[in-house]
């Protein structure tokens, strides 16, 4: 039974591994705040922020491939300057992650992507759901084996005893 | 010992193994290096393990009918182990599939469940091999039991055709085959990682199986040397 533990540590430090991987993809490029996060602390580098369009603050210059908008929060307003692709995204009332930079010399946001709202807790739950009782049932039934396969092995047929015989 | 549990022996490790690299690679290239959608966003990433799971519950029904039909024509008790822990394992991926179809129903169609064409027809198979195992659980005569469930799972091979071509024949909420007739509907970012966990899963199935029938094997013989050994003692 050593080795079957061993090869179940080992898949057990994969998964935790592509686990890692997986809260470090999501750290880096799915992850957004909120305008009511953004706005009190204000940061220089490149953020994701997410929330709502506000409805009539939407202007586009298609030519341009500019906008601009009020990205609403739950208290806090965020004003956007989004210069890029996609601009038929972009609809009043909508909710929206846009990536950028803050301008503190403008107090504008300066939008440079936007994608949609991530939902990763949905792909989070399919992931958990799909993987890890496939990984019990194997477990399991690779368990059941390995102490059938001892079970069988020791399980001897009847024998009958064999008793001294009286010669005289 | 049996040629089927022999040959089964001596390949299972390379089948599990070859299941274990192509999943984690899968993982990796879904989870990580594939793009979002340009209309579902990140919620299309729930699609490399959803279909998989599809693929190979329906895989999975078709070996159990074909199984069926050999344990028919050839009445081997190794055969109906081998269809015992197909459906099994088929259940197993059946309701994979149907869970995880259900958590991309929410965010993609903003509903857990609907009586829809293709939904419904999983379902059913799903029921179909619930009836299968508990048919294995309830009956004492080892030969009829077989003999039985091999007819159900002819039976139910009806819903397979149907859960295939559900998208196709009737209007429904589900999005027609991504590959069919017409050509390829999903980008070539995509389709690569939908491949390698496709295979990963049917690397997985085999596997399963392989040790399941095993498993099943082993229960079987124990169960007839225990039985020796009380019928000897009771002499």
């Amino acid at each position: 039974m050593t080795g079957f533990y061993i090869r179940w540590g080992v898949i057990l430090l994969v998964a935790l591994g592509i686990g890692f991987l997986g809260v470090q993809r999501y750290e880096r490029d799915v992850a957004a705040i909120s305008p009511d996060q953004l706005l009190p602390n204000p940061v220089a580098e490149k953020v994701r922020v997410i929330g709502t369009i506000q409805g009539g603050s939407l202007s586009k210059e298609e030519e341009e491939k500019r906008a601009v908008f009020r990205l609403q929060g739950e208290k806090e307003i965020l004003s956007v300057r989004y210069q890029g692709e996609d601009l038929d995204t972009l609809r009043e009332l909508k909710v929206l992650v846009i990536s950028g930079r803050w301008n503190p010399e403008t107090r504008e946001f300066d939008g440079a992507s936007l994608s949609l709202i991530p939902n990763y807790g949905f792909v989070v739950a399919a992931y958990l759901i799909g993987i890890v009782p496939a990984l019990l049932f194997l477990y399991l039934m690779e368990r059941r084996l390995a102490l059938l396969y001892n079970a069988v092995k020791q399980t001897k047929l009847y024998e009958p005893e064999v008793t001294a015989v009286d010669d005289r | 010992m049996h040629k089927l549990i022999q040959w089964m022996r001596r390949l299972e490790g390379w089948f599990g193994i070859a299941a274990a690299l192509c999943i984690v690679v899968g993982l990796y290239m879904s989870l990580v290096t594939s793009p979002p959608d340009y209309y579902q966003g990140e919620v299309v990433r729930i699609m490399y393990i959803h279909v998989p799971f599809a693929q190979t519950s329906l895989t999975a029904y078709f070996v159990l009918f074909l199984g069926s039909l050999w344990y028919l024509w050839k009445k081997d008790p190794v055969i109906d182990n081998m269809c015992h822990a197909t459906a099994g394992v088929a259940a197993f991926f059946t309701a994979g599939e149907l869970i995880t179809g259900s958590i991309w129903g929410k965010p993609a169609w903003n509903t857990w469940w609907t009586w829809d064409a293709r939904l419904t027809s999983a379902f059913v198979l799903l029921l179909v091999l619930m009836a299968y195992l508990m048919l294995r659980m309830f009956m004492d005569d080892r030969e009829k039991e077989a003999r039985y469930a091999a007819i159900l799972a002819i039976v139910g091979f009806v819903d397979l055709p149907i859960v295939y071509f559900s998208v196709e024949w009737w209007r429904t909420l589900h999005q027609p085959l991504s590959v069919s007739q017409r050509g390829l509907a999903i980008s070539p970012e995509m389709l690569i990682p939908l491949i390698v966990m496709a295979v990963g899963f049917y690397l997985l199935f085999a596997y399963m199986v392989m040790i399941r029938t095993r498993m099943l094997y082993l229960e079987h013989l124990l169960e007839a040397k225990k039985g020796r050994l009380l019928s000897q003692a009771h002499l």
